[in-house]
């Protein structure tokens, strides 16, 4: 194989050979090579298959916006990645790399049947092609489509890898190192400003990499960028490479994608493979410069077509000839410099080719002075080769018509059709965007972030004046900022600018229908299609690019987007921008999932909350269940025990001895003040003032809309605080809400709130044996039946730690809350337990909870509620202070609609045969023989086995449910219809007489 | 993943090169409310200026005297010695009927950690979105980490100390061992 690699030339490391895979074969690169840039070294254009009609491809690119040469990447087990560019990758030892879209080989490939056949698979085919039978889409068509399209493998196995992220906060963010990045930097650091300094390659310098011609303040290109990046490094200035930034989102938050193991042979493994940057920036300079656009013509995508900035790069930076005879094709300026490099390199220029009349005259002349032929006023109107360009086929214009065409042999095209500056991140802040007709491109308009754009990116060409206005924008932040900044100009020699003009498709004396002239070619988006979308009705840009998918997915329009945009806009006989530009979005390349979940995966994938006493919970076999963020005992099975058994185990122990149960995720919230009983009867239903302090009360919590919100048992502690509980999950909501009213509404009211969920752990002791076994370890509190009735709170302690303790049950049996601080919590519940052993006490969980408290009728807010149940509906209209001026939710409570007959009411329902239990959530009917679709009036919210009531039980919401005690309604199930019949809520102990053991 | 202490013993909970973190002794901690007109009763009862800045922390005069830090424009937290807490009840509570207030002791509701080392603000900027920088030594902050409410605490440039609600404490101390072992690779 011929070696394409100019010695001593690039940043490449010529003494350090790096061997990787590529299909199964060993290739040699050199350290500092991209897997395009070792492959392109060894002559080989062809990469990979194209995406809908796998036509063979090479790169076009030598940088981040390559569409072409996407392959896989292995880098051990697990560690599939698809999609990567071949121009990005970094080679390493070890290095298994794989084409794509192709079978059974890259040079052979049986979907390529589909290039054949490209008349049919015109933009928007599908909707077209596969319209009959409409039965056939779901299972033939789709997973056709599905598998003969689509770009590479996904990764069928988890990612082994670890990803990180990090928030920074800097005065000024620069984005892109090239020749203005790095003078931006520089400006802003120097005014004393925290400066950050990022770029997607994996060294700075950006165009200057590929230009080592230039000399800046005296000083070879590369020399110079050695000495800025030591100078920044001084100032203290963050430099980040392989770091891109992937989004620009409100108020300057830029996200940035920083990759830090995909270029090493052996990673630490403590190492993150990438980490995801939120940056806070004051201000943002955008110095990404500008893109190479490709020309459109028939045979454009042939392996060895390639951008003539991209072959100057592999040439310069990488030391790679891209052939050994290039035809250049351009109407731009720079392209003949990128031939000129090639020439003095030893690749023959067969001919530039250039579409404009009068070429500049010393560009003229130095094409002379190298005998290469200039073909100016031609355009190019074909390629020929198979697997690899061979001919391009080149025809004069004049007057408008085409002449002619003739061959011209060579192996490889470089082909410019001017540069689009990358407007990607400014386009994401929703800035807005001037047609400049003289560069037949957009650029940044009306800017909406703190942000500066520099250099390239806002249609400067040059590297002088795009390291000038590095300067001046890195100043002009800096002064935004509030900071001196001194601007110098630096003189650049050997500079290249130039300019160009702008095409739609090259003229052709072929038949247009016929070219296969890409402007998308990752998307296989021709320029056909696009006159297609538009005779075929479509008008906006918008639609265009959805019918054609141009500009689409992953690539995001970095090659296509003018060119389609140019193409289109023709086609419709408008000018450019009122057709107007589709939206670049976010990411500005490819990111992984991985950095953006960051650390949030496995066990750290969310917060999970647990109480003192879970750890006791999980060494005696607890299972558990989530109840929001917490995790808590769901029950406590003992050895072979199914949950059903467990659960009625647990249910006939409490009801007969004594149950404990961990209550500790209860909300709290102490509401202390002189007006704390105000704001007490102004937020809950009940009234509070005649509430003494050691009694506690039911507090119902509802919305302005008279809805039920919340509930839960609230002590009054002494006059002025009130230790209040809400329901698990709605113990932030809540406070929330409270805090809302209180600031609000009542500013003037002294009292305040605070959260005390988690200072106290909560033990429940349930069961007619509680204060047998509670009494010994109580001191300070007397606890007997007369001196602590039911609803009572008190100081107290219990086996020496201190406590607020309440009377109160949520089982109906006798029950004490033991509210210690948490860190006592697993002592006390292990005392407890081990002295309830002469009790046979049982641990129970919350589904036992649920059990007991439903035989006794007792809601729970969200099971039982939906947020359209108000206190009449759940049967708990005592609970309304009926003489209170105002509470919230009051008013509502009176409009028609919720005193109307026939609400929804929770009612209870024991089903027919006494045995099925009836499924959480089935909808009721009255009539089961009515036709489908049938009126549904209610649900079942709760439905347990119940051991007290020894048949199965349920809760239900129901259309007039208090009206039909007694009457029978029907549940309608797959394996049939169930008969239930309408009761009350209390299926237990319904005088209360247990509670007051 | 690192295994926490359940029972939330003083120990070392990770350490690197970059940073440490301690999982701090209990102490006495308050919630104090009191409206701006009575802020002087309530500091002339704990004998230190309750500050008016949020973010602002001030001292007691004595040894491992009570310290307070602003969080809200009427809102402070105090940390004093394991101990101290009944002594504060009794000084602000004899305060009570001049200066109305809320003073709600939380001695368990959080577990402390401190954060040292050369790279312990780096650290914090794992899941702290704020600039530390602009959190100054001697100063407080409420503000999240990992999207857990936390106080972060800088008691010098590279010492901080953190409290967070018991029940998330291991979520928030699991990414800080993590971030130990990441930084010192850096």
């Amino acid at each position: 194989m011929t070696d394409f690699r100019v010695p001593g030339r690039g940043r490449v490391d010529h003494d350090r050979p790096v061997k990787f895979r590529f299909d199964g074969e060993t290739i040699h690169g050199l350290s500092g090579d991209t897997v395009a840039s070792a492959l392109l070294a060894q002559g080989r254009h062809l990469m990979g298959r194209s995406f809908k009609y796998h036509r063979p491809r090479g790169p076009v690119a030598a940088g981040s916006e390559e569409p072409n040469a996407l392959i896989g990447t292995s880098r051990g087990r697990g560690r599939f990645e698809p999609n990567t560019r071949a121009t990005v990758q970094e080679i390493f030892p070890g290095l298994k790399a794989t084409s794509q879209n192709k079978y059974p080989s890259l040079k052979f490939d049986i979907g390529a049947v589909n290039d054949r056949a490209y008349m049919l698979f015109s933009a928007g085919f599908y909707y077209k092609t596969f319209m009959w039978p409409r039965s056939f889409w779901d299972r033939v068509y789709e997973p056709f489509i599905r598998a003969a399209a689509g770009l590479g493998v996904s990764p069928d196995k988890v990612d082994p890898d670890h990803y990180a992220s990090r928030n920074l906060h800097t005065d000024v963010l620069v984005v892109g190192a090239g020749p203005a990045g790095l003078a931006a930097a520089r400006t802003a650091a120097e005014a004393g400003l925290r400066v950050t300094l990022v770029d997607e390659n994996a060294e700075v310098g950006g165009t200057l990499l590929s230009e080592p011609q230039a000399m800046i303040g005296g000083q070879a290109a590369w020399d110079w960028v050695a000495a800025e990046l030591a100078a920044l490094e001084a100032l203290g200035v963050r430099v980040m490479t392989r770091t891109t930034a992937i989004g620009y989102y409100h108020q300057n938050m830029v996200g940035l994608c920083q990759k830090l193991t995909d270029h090493l042979e052996t990673p630490n493994p403590d190492m993150p493979r990438e980490r995801l940057w939120r940056v806070r920036a004051s201000q943002v300079v955008l110095a990404q410069g500008a893109l190479e656009k490709p020309l459109v013509f028939d045979g454009n995508d042939r392996p060895g077509v390639m951008l003539a900035g991209s072959a100057q790069t592999f040439l310069n930076r990488y030391g790679v000839r891209v052939g050994d005879r290039a035809v250049v094709v351009t109407s731009h300026d720079s392209a003949w410099y990128a031939a000129f490099d090639l020439a003095d390199a030893g690749t023959r220029i067969a001919a530039i080719v250039d579409t404009r009349v009068e070429p500049r005259p010393d560009l003229m002349a130095e094409a002379a002075a190298r005998r290469i032929k200039v073909l100016a006023g031609h355009t190019v109107s074909g390629t020929a080769g198979r697997l690899r360009v061979k001919s391009v086929r080149v025809n004069r214009v004049s007057g408008g018509t085409v002449g002619f065409g003739r061959q011209i042999d060579c192996d490889c095209l470089l082909m410019s059709g001017g540069w689009t500056p990358s407007l990607h991140l400014f386009s994401h802040t929703k800035g807005s965007l001037k047609w400049n007709e003289t560069q037949n491109t957009f650029l940044p308009d009306h800017v909406t972030e703190a942000c500066q754009i520099a250099g390239a990116g806002r249609g400067l060409w040059g590297i002088g004046a795009a390291l000038n206005d590095g300067a001046a924008m890195g100043a002009a932040a800096a002064r935004a900022l509030g900071r001196e900044a001194e601007v110098g100009t630096t003189d650049v020699g050997n500079d290249r600018p130039g300019t160009g003009t702008s095409h739609t498709e090259l003229p052709t004396d072929r038949s247009a229908a016929r070219a296969r002239a890409f402007v998308d070619f990752q998307n296989d988006v021709t320029a056909k299609d696009l006159r297609l979308a538009v005779r075929e009705g479509m008008r906006s840009i918008e639609h265009v690019k959805r019918y054609t998918t141009n500009g689409m997915a992953t690539d995001q329009g970095k090659m296509s987007n003018i060119n389609g945009l140019n193409i289109a806009a023709d086609a419709l006989g408008k000018p450019a921008p009122q057709v107007g530009l589709t939206t670049f979005r976010p990411p500005y390349t490819p990111t992984t999932f991985g950095a953006f979940a960051g650390y949030h995966r496995g066990t750290h994938f969310e917060a999970t909350r647990k109480t003192p006493i879970d750890g006791w919970a999980e060494e005696n076999g607890a299972v558990f269940e989530p109840v929001s963020q917490w995790r808590r005992a769901w029950y406590f099975p003992r050895k072979g025990e199914s949950m059903d058994d467990a659960v009625l185990r647990e249910c006939r122990t409490t009801r007969e001895s004594v149950g404990m149960f961990d209550a500790s995720t209860l909300g709290k919230i102490e509401v202390v003040g002189p007006d704390a009983v105000e704001f007490m009867n102004r937020m809950y239903t009940n009234p509070w003032t005649k509430l003494q302090p050691g009694r506690a009360r039911y507090g119902l919590l509802l919305g302005d809309d008279g809805f039920i919100r919340d509930d839960g048992v609230i002590g009054r502690l002494s006059d002025d605080r009130f230790h209040v509980t809400t329901t698990t999950g709605g113990a932030a909501r809540v406070l929330n809400m409270m805090e809302d009213y209180l600031q609000t509404e009542w500013p003037d009211l002294k009292v305040w709130l605070t959260s005390t969920t988690e200072q106290w752990a909560t033990i429940a002791l349930n069961g007619p044996n509680a204060r047998k076994l509670l009494e010994p370890f109580v001191e300070g509190l007397d606890i007997s039946p007369e001196a602590f009735p039911h609803m009572a709170v008190g100081e107290c302690t219990v086996a020496g730690i201190p406590a607020r303790l309440f009377r109160v049950s949520f089982t109906g049996e006798l029950g004490f809350e033991v509210n210690i601080p948490a860190r006592h919590g697993r002592a006390l519940w292990e005392t407890l337990f081990a002295a309830g052993q002469a009790f046979d006490i049982c641990t129970y969980g919350t589904e036992t909870m649920h059990v007991l408290r439903a035989e006794k009728g007792y809601i729970i807010v969200g099971q039982d509620t939906d947020g359209t149940v108000t206190p009449q509906d759940a049967g708990i209209g005592w609970a309304i202070g009926k003489a209170k001026p105002d509470f919230v939710g009051k008013r509502a409570l009176q409009r028609p609609d919720l005193v109307a007959e026939g609400r929804k009411q929770l009612v209870g329902l024991l089903t027919a045969d006494g045995a099925t239990r009836l499924e959480e959530g089935a909808q009721i009917v009255l009539d089961p023989k009515q036709p489908v679709p049938m009126k549904m009036v209610g649900h079942v919210t709760s439905s347990y086995r119940s051991v007290a009531a020894g048949r199965p039980i349920a809760l239900a919401l129901l259309e007039g449910g208090h009206a039909r005690m007694g009457e029978t309604v029907h549940i309608p199930m797959p394996h049939g219809v169930v008969a239930a019949t309408v009761t009350g809520t209390v299926f237990h102990d319904p005088e209360g007489a247990r509670l007051k053991l | 993943m690192t295994v926490l202490p359940t029972n939330f013993v003083p120990e070392p909970l990770a350490t690197s090169a970059a940073a440490t973190v301690t999982l701090l002794a209990p102490t006495a901690r308050f919630s104090l409310r009191v409206w701006p007109e009575d802020r002087a009763r309530l500091s002339a009862a704990l004998t230190l200026e309750l500050p008016v800045t949020i973010g602002q922390r001030a001292r007691g005069t004595a040894p491992d005297g009570t310290e307070a830090l602003c969080v809200g424009p009427d809102e402070w937290i105090l940390v004093a010695p394991d101990g101290a807490g009944p002594a504060i009840e009794a000084a602000c509570g004899d305060a009570y009927c001049d200066a109305p207030h809320s003073l709600v002791a939380l001695p368990d509701r959080e577990v402390s950690v401190r954060i040292e080392g050369p790279k312990a603000a780096e650290l914090l900027t794992l899941g702290c979105p704020r600039d530390l920088d602009a959190l100054i030594a001697g100063q407080g902050r409420r503000t999240v980490f990992d999207g857990v409410s936390v106080i972060l605490w800088r008691d010098a440039a590279q010492e901080f100390r953190l409290d967070v609600w018991r029940s998330f404490a291991p979520h928030v101390l699991a990414l800080l061992e993590t971030g130990c072992r990441e930084l010192a690779l850096d």
